[in-house]
């Protein structure tokens, strides 16, 4: 509940809104429309009275409107003039045609006629407030896909995944164990146990298409809990801040000094590391630093030509 | 508090029901709750007016007689007033439904939310049955987020402080033309006006308040302009040509323009914008990838890994 609520405006704001709300859901309860408005029900029903005041030039029975919320279920009548709803305001319509082009890229293509639609009424409200610029909105992967893993990994269960795999370029079915999202490259990753592979397992978000919630595996082959260990690691920014702070997630505070981070995963810290240009350096563990130069130094051998 | 409502409301009713322009005389002799002084009353029709004006309702100011012009009267144009957004069925009042959904928890929820209302209040039912059961999201993001979207829309010139990549905070002052969000990052283009030039700012990074520039406003927004399409036009594309392990390096592979088979290698070539982004692109896949073309890309991925053995050795 907002204090915004309150104020004389916002509360005009809201009685011009209320009359064609009820009218166009004559008998809804007042808990139902104090839920919508997002007021307690003492201030729907103090909106509700003031309302009652009102009406056209004369204001006898005949201009008043005819509101009635005694029995707790509101009805208006003789409210004409006020019973279509208010024109959208920029920021709605903003909040619409974002929302609208997130829609069109979720829908499954095979909908055309859907997109086709979604598409003809951000003609529509483009038009109404002559933005000439295109709101785009990507999905990061399918909006459904996202909140179930969001869901696990908060929840700490386990998902059957439908997955792409561009390697082999087959469809699988997975139950995998979510543990961690990483972003890489513009591209969203997803750290799992795979039962299925029997390991730890990189799936790239926007390639599963389609998740399910799933009890854990009968016979796990080993205790997904006691490999699922995140690491400490050590690691010290030397160039180019912004970058190491959004990959690693790191405090924007905290980037002259050394940093601790924690991981499932050595390979994505290894990547990392590797993906930083020179501009982080592991300071422990020790064995990563060493596998890191063996292996820049292995890419080096490679390009002099050795 | 109350009068002060009731009395917007009824005016409202009032300029809303009247087929001709209402003059001030008309309107203090005849809507409910303006009372003393002439002066007095006059205030409050001018506070009552601006109140209005900032909730988006339009007041037209017009004669009803052309022949005498000395007296202005007021009205509200219904067709001005209300949402009309022509024939409309169930089935887009369920994909707006579902657009505005998509900012529960992120900027625009109460916009979004206050959009939804009034589009229940048409009259027409949802049909969320006819859509697949897909939930999309946006992600939250900058909590000046409706700042920009207002200022785009009225097009104000804004102002923020932003991080560079020494996390060194500059203001910068850009005419936004749109807002767009991709794998999960907002982003904002526009012209910054000290630079003249056509720039794309990532929200996450944008260090502290936007504020309302007081420089001016009322630039065009080039027709059709496209965030995702500026960052990527043709002007800034460079080709390289790299050797990728046969099975790896997927990412590389599905933007690769063209690909020829080397035997355990494939050899592709691929369209890049950022340099250094790009290097650590190709370092992310370690040994898997081998720069061929240009030269200077090579060599910068040879000296970023005499780097990464230096520091760590």
């Amino acid at each position: 509940m907002h204090n915004s609520n309150q104020t004389p405006l916002s509360r005009t704001a809201r009685l011009l809104d209320l009359v064609p709300y009820v009218a166009s859901h004559q008998g809804i309860e007042i808990a139902a429309l104090a839920q919508n408005f997002n007021v307690t029900q003492p201030q729907i029903i103090s909106d509700l009275t003031t309302l009652w005041m009102c009406g056209l030039p004369g204001y006898t029975h005949l201009e008043l409107m005819d509101l009635s919320f005694d029995s707790g279920f509101v009805t208006i009548h003789n409210a004409q003039t006020l019973s279509n709803p208010r024109s959208l305001n920029s920021e709605e319509t903003i909040a619409l045609l974002l929302g609208l082009d997130l829609v069109i890229e979720s829908l499954p293509t095979e909908r055309s006629d859907l997109r086709d639609r979604a598409r003809a009424l951000v003609e529509k409200l483009s038009a109404r407030i002559s933005i000439n610029a295109k709101l785009t909105a990507i999905p990061s992967a399918a909006g459904s896909v996202r909140a179930l893993i969001e869901d696990a990994l908060t929840k700490d269960s386990w998902v059957e995944i439908t997955y792409h795999s561009s390697y082999s370029d087959t469809v699988s079915t997975r139950l995998i164990h979510p543990l961690e999202l990483q972003l890489e490259g513009g591209y969203e990753y997803l750290w799992a146990i795979c039962h299925s592979a029997r390991g730890l397992r990189v799936f790239k978000m926007d390639r599963i298409q389609k998740l399910v919630p799933s009890p854990p595996p009968e016979a796990p082959l080993y205790a997904v809990d006691n490999q699922a260990e995140k690491t400490v690691y050590v690691i010290r920014v030397h160039t180019r801040p912004r970058a190491a702070m959004e990959r690693f997630s790191l405090d924007r505070d905290s980037l002259s000094r050394d940093n601790e981070i924690l991981s499932f995963s050595s390979e994505w810290v290894m990547r990392s590391i590797m993906a930083s240009s020179g501009s982080v350096e592991v300071l422990e563990p020790s064995g990563l630093r060493i596998e890191i130069v063996k292996s820049a130094q292995g890419i080096l051998d490679r390009y002099n030509g050795h | 508090m109350s009068r002060k409502i009731e009395r917007l409301i009824n005016l409202t009713i009032a300029l809303l029901a009247t087929k001709r322009y209402l003059t001030k005389s008309e309107i203090f002799r005849s809507v409910d709750g303006y009372a003393g002084s002439a002066e007095t009353m006059e205030r409050m029709f001018e506070r009552d007016k601006d109140d209005l004006r900032n909730l988006g309702v339009i007041i037209e100011v017009g004669s009803f007689d052309p022949v005498f012009q000395d007296e202005a009267g007021y009205r509200i144009k219904p067709e001005g007033y209300s949402l009309n957004l022509g024939e409309i069925s169930g089935v887009e009042i369920a994909l707006l439904s579902l657009a505005a959904e998509a900012w529960r928890g992120a900027a625009l929820d109460d916009a979004a939310h206050s959009a939804l209302t009034k589009l229940h209040s048409m009259g027409v039912e949802s049909d969320l049955d006819a859509l697949p059961a897909i939930s999309p999201r946006l992600n939250p993001t900058h909590s000046d987020f409706q700042v920009i979207a207002l200022a785009i829309s009225k097009r104000e010139v804004i102002s923020f402080s932003y991080l560079s990549a020494e996390m060194v905070a500059q203001i910068r002052t850009v005419e936004p033309y749109a807002i767009a969000t991709r794998n999960s990052h907002w982003y904002l283009a526009g012209r910054d006006i000290e630079k003249n030039e056509l720039r794309t700012f990532r929200l996450d990074r944008i260090d502290g308040e936007i504020s309302i520039s007081q420089i001016g406003q009322g630039f065009d927004i080039p027709a059709g302009f496209d965030v995702f399409a500026s960052l990527e036009s043709d002007e800034l594309v460079n080709i390289a040509t790299v050797d990728i392990r046969k099975g790896k390096a997927h990412l590389l592979r599905v933007v690769a323009d063209s690909c020829v088979d080397k035997g355990e290698w494939e050899q592709i070539t691929v369209r890049y914008f950022d340099h250094q982004h790009f290097v650590d692109q190709i370092l992310w896949h370690g040994a898997d990838v081998l720069v061929i073309h240009p030269s200077a890309l090579r060599n910068q991925v040879i000296s970023a890994l005499e780097d990464i053995v230096h520091f760590h050795a």
